[in-house]
């Protein structure tokens, strides 16, 4: 196959003007490439937890079983040792198994406590493996070939990984094959193989019963109605009746789990951003338990981004109640951080204003966006041990503090504009927003400008002309001081400035419009 | 004899007076008359200073701003720090940056806070005096009884903060635990600086000041 797809190309290189004209990328793709040569090898390790229901409940230690219904029956789909001891076993009514056992818990079954069971070891097996898939309800796989030399050869990885599951209390089935289908397979069946080589791998599938195949019950009948009851029966048949009567899928399946055929997968992906739930057994008001829960919280969140080396800026608290909708707490900080100490005294500032109109059944925590940490200097602290307790927060910190109680917008710095008009030299800069200052050196120095600015110019009234403040007639000190500009916008001024003094010794900024209407204006004190 | 006035001395109940303070600088203030008559020879450091005045506009900041000035100048410590920011606590009117930096004040250092009610008025000053970070903290207080100034007092002297109340004339009968509390009266000639209270010190009247 190799040489047949070669060939074209080694005739046309025998032709030299041709060569010289075609430039290597113009060359056009061959329809079928096939697989290369030099195939790195695969190993895949199949885990498979067929108790993955009753291990991802919580269980308080008696005797358990998991219940489904089924037809309008509540039917005993799985139970663990001690109930099967007394003779519970799956496939009967919650009722019998209870006339069984009288003390025997039922639980129902929860899909999304699985997923959740199993998103989590899949989280715990990234550090095993660069790709680990999550291949059914109860299944994953992992690529081991590129980890073997780093965890000193197979059979301790599969130590280490097997332990690991024991130990988090999950039984669990496992197989090694070059394909990641051969693998769950040889795991459904129960063998517990190591194939390092594929072509070891055909005998090991060919013994194999059907029933190990996720395949239908219907195509497993018709086909152990015909005699066919392992993959090697199936294999012996003619591949276009196989195909004619039972469809291509199944037999591409077999092509797979053989290697004839490539088999990619996705690789699963721990979330980037941190989403937890902690759901109560009954309704809590009590407001030093809803803050420990948060703490928590907080903590696997820490433990979440430090995996990560990542921080989050926003947080999002949301308490549920049984009646109406969730109360939500956003909380934010200056710099990117994971500390659950940091967060949890931001929380606290903002827990005591929160107004929670009911009990509160369960608490979800989401991150914001994640970003890299950015590393804080600090001194290091040899001889001063006094100096180091001086400084006990930075402004960030002091900001966030003060955002967290009063709100965004009641905080804030200021920077200067390169502008005339008096109410458009300055800005207000979030400090939370951006630390940037973009101050101007050396504005205006001689001008006299008002420390006190107030927010819009307050309308003067005159007598015969002269300017009144508090009932009395204002003596003009300095000025005037002529500001005609902004004629680019609709906000253009034509003003006189003044300073002024009343006679109880104010000292104030004054000015005269000379567009439309003469009156008189103050627009600052001089502190 | 004079080892035996050593040992009334020591006597922890024998109150010294101004001599106590002495040990500690004052923060100069700018104007020479003033210092004179400040104990250390200038604004006390760490501790809260109160001006009573009855209305804006008669030179209550630009009392202040040579220190303010020099506070804000402050360099960055080779620890890290963030020496030197000035924080505005519920400031009546909005401060004018440019008129600000006119007199010296590094404007990438300011922080002003504009709290929704009286007792956040005090916790915001409480929370910025203790921090640590800032320099000086000015605040316009709707209230302020003898416990709260007691407590201002105590953040200040932890985070090593000056802290500045600026309050009413009517202020002037309540009991605080300032120490230092100054009056300005201003007229067509000029301000009045009138220092009711100074601990170390002695009430005098300056006028003319500014």
């Amino acid at each position: 196959m190799s040489r047949a797809w070669k060939s074209p190309v080694t005739a046309r290189e025998a032709d030299p003007s041709a060569s010289q004209q075609a430039l290597p990328f113009l060359e056009p793709a061959p329809l079928v490439k096939p697989l290369a040569p030099t195939r790195v090898p695969r190993l895949w390790l199949c885990i498979w937890l067929p108790g993955l229901p009753l291990e991802a409940c919580r269980r308080s230690g008696g005797a358990t079983a998991i219940v489904e219904e089924q037809q309008g029956i509540h039917r005993v789909l799985l139970a663990d040792a001690k109930a099967r001891a007394a003779g519970i076993m799956a496939g009967q009514s919650a009722n019998a198994a209870l006339a069984l056992l009288p003390t025997l818990e039922l639980e129902e079954r929860s899909r999304p406590r699985e997923q959740q069971a199993l998103e989590a070891l899949a989280g715990w097996l990234e550090r095993f493996s660069s790709f680990v898939c999550i291949a059914g309800h109860d299944m994953l796989l992992l690529e081991l070939a590129g980890s073997v030399r780093l965890f000193g050869g197979l059979r301790e990885l599969r130590e280490k990984i097997s332990k690991g599951l024991r130990q988090q209390g999950f039984a669990a089935l496992m197989a090694i094959a070059p394909t990641p289908l051969g693998a769950t397979w040889l795991a459904r069946a129960g063998r517990r193989v190591c194939i390092r080589d594929e072509q070891n791998l055909g005998k090991a599938l060919r013994d194999l019963p059907l029933a190990s195949l996720d395949w239908p019950q219907g195509l497993r009948e018709s086909l152990g109605g015909m005699g066919v009851t392992t993959v090697g029966d199936c294999l012996r048949l003619p591949r276009e009746g196989f195909v004619r009567r039972f469809g291509a899928e199944h037999m591409l399946m077999l092509d797979r789990a053989l290697g004839y055929l490539p088999d990619p997968r996705h690789s699963w992906r721990a979330p980037e951003r941190f989403c937890a739930d902690y759901e109560m057994t009954e309704e809590q008001s009590d407001r030093e338990l809803l803050l420990n829960i948060c703490g928590e919280l907080l903590c696997s969140h820490e433990k979440f981004l430090q995996a990560r080396q990542l921080g989050t800026q926003r947080l999002c608290f949301s308490f549920f109640h049984l009646k109406g909708p969730a109360t939500e707490l956003r909380l934010g900080c200056a710099r990117a951080d994971r500390s659950a100490e940091r967060w949890l005294a931001l929380l606290r500032i903002r827990f005591e204003q929160l107004v929670l109109s009911e009990p509160v059944i369960a608490v979800r925590l989401r991150s914001g966006v994640t970003q890299a940490l950015q590393a804080e200097s600090v001194r290091l602290q040899f001889h001063d041990a006094g100096g180091g307790q001086r400084r006990r927060y930075s402004v960030a910190q002091l900001a966030e503090r003060l955002v967290a109680r009063i709100g965004d917008q009641a905080v804030h710095s200021t920077s200067m504009v390169a502008e005339h008009r008096p109410h458009y030299a300055w800005r207000a800069q979030s400090l939370l927003s951006d630390w940037t200052s973009t101050t101007l050196s050396e504005v205006g120095r001689h001008l006299r400008r008002p420390l006190w600015m107030l927010p819009e110019p307050a309308l003067l009234p005159a007598d015969s002309g002269y300017p009144l403040h508090q009932g009395c007639r204002l003596r003009l000190l300095e000025g005037p001081e002529r500001l005609e500009t902004g004629w680019w916008d609709e906000d253009g001024i034509s003003r006189d400035y003044y300073m002024a003094i009343n006679p109880a010794g104010m000292r104030l900024w004054i000015f005269r419009n000379r567009q439309r209407c003469p009156a008189w204006y103050l627009h600052g004190y001089f502190g | 004899m004079s080892s035996s006035l050593d040992k009334l001395l020591r006597n922890p109940r024998v109150w010294k007076g101004r001599s106590l303070l002495q040990q500690k600088a004052g923060l100069s203030s700018g104007y020479p008359e003033l210092d004179r008559h400040l104990p250390g020879g200038g604004w006390p450091p760490e501790a809260l200073t109160e001006i009573l005045t009855e209305q804006y506009g008669i030179g209550e900041l630009r009392l202040l701003m040579p220190a303010l000035a020099r506070l804000s100048a402050e360099e960055a410590q080779p620890d890290y720090s963030e020496p030197g920011w000035i924080a505005w606590v519920a400031p009546p009117f909005q401060p004018y940056p440019p008129a600000l930096q006119q007199c010296g004040i590094d404007l990438s250092r300011m922080l002003i806070v504009r709290p929704r009610d009286a007792s956040e008025i005090l916790w915001s000053a409480e929370q910025a005096l203790s921090s640590g970070t800032c320099a000086a903290v000015m605040f316009w207080p709707e209230t302020l009884d003898d416990q709260a100034s007691r407590r201002l007092q105590l953040a200040a002297e932890k985070g090593h903060s000056w802290a500045i109340a600026f309050r009413p004339m009517a202020a002037r009968q309540q009991p605080s635990a300032a120490a230092l509390r100054l009056e300005l009266h201003a007229d067509g000639q000029g301000t009045r600086v009138h220092i009711l209270k100074s601990r170390g010190g002695r009430p005098t009247v300056i006028n003319n000041l500014l």
